[in-house]
């Protein structure tokens, strides 16, 4: 069976007889990206993983028991990982950039779920406060703001 | 003797010392520390049985660092 690692660059994915090693770019793939997909290969592999230096991430990945099938197995094993680690790393990204939406439909649904607010909180809110200014006069009433003025609203005469 | 590096911004301490205590009856471990490395030698009566007890001991203190840092992330 052809080496799939043979195109890649060497110092990428390294292969000994027991063992394979995927030098990994920290930035591409961040350490909870990489706890992740670890984690999801824990029950058939040995994992260890280490830090060279602080741009880069080191995994290397060994079969708990040699598959039926030892040929190529593990290029197997290093391609699985590869791609569950891109997936983990993309979800990661996802749920970055979505955090603050999240984060505030959470807060909505909670405050939703805690019901009306009770008597004794109406009773303490302080109607008089200003809620917002209303320079253009929308939260007046039709009354309030084309109704019949009354006699005392009259201007004085000359 | 299989030598094990684990680096201390990846495996939490806490967590490699309770895998030791984990694996402690399955083999003989010896511990000392480095600038950037917890690192743990690892004797057993076969090589065999030493990678088997090395890879176990190592994907327990992973996995005590993924739920230690879940549950409180630094």
């Amino acid at each position: 069976m052809a080496n799939p690692f043979a195109e890649l660059p060497k110092d990428l994915v390294t292969l000994d007889a027991e063992s394979v090693s995927l030098r990994l770019d920290a930035t591409l793939y961040p350490l909870s990206a990489v706890y992740s997909a670890a984690y999801i290969f824990m029950d058939r592999a040995y994992l260890l993983l280490d830090q060279p230096d602080a741009e880069h991430l080191k995994v290397t990945l060994s079969w708990k028991k040699a598959p039926a099938q030892a040929s190529g197995a593990l290029e197997r094993l290093a391609g699985e990982f590869a791609n569950e680690l891109l997936s983990c790393a993309w979800r990661a990204r996802i749920a970055e950039d979505s955090r603050l939406v999240i984060e505030s439909t959470t807060a909505r649904a909670l405050g939703g779920a805690m019901g009306p607010p009770s008597l004794d909180d109406l009773e303490s809110f302080d109607f008089g406060d200003q809620p917002f200014e209303d320079p253009l006069g929308i939260a007046l009433s039709w009354e309030e703001k084309y109704g019949k003025k009354k006699k005392d609203d009259k201007e004085p005469g000359p | 003797m299989t030598v094990l590096k684990l680096h201390r911004k990846i495996y939490r301490g806490t967590a490699v010392d309770a895998a030791l205590k984990v694996y402690g009856s399955y083999a003989t471990f010896e511990q000392r520390e480095e600038p950037d490395h917890w690192v743990v030698s690892v004797s057993a009566t076969t090589p065999a049985r030493e990678r088997r007890v090395a890879g176990e001991l190592a994907n327990y203190a992973l996995g005590l660092t993924i739920a230690a840092r879940n549950a409180s992330p630094e």
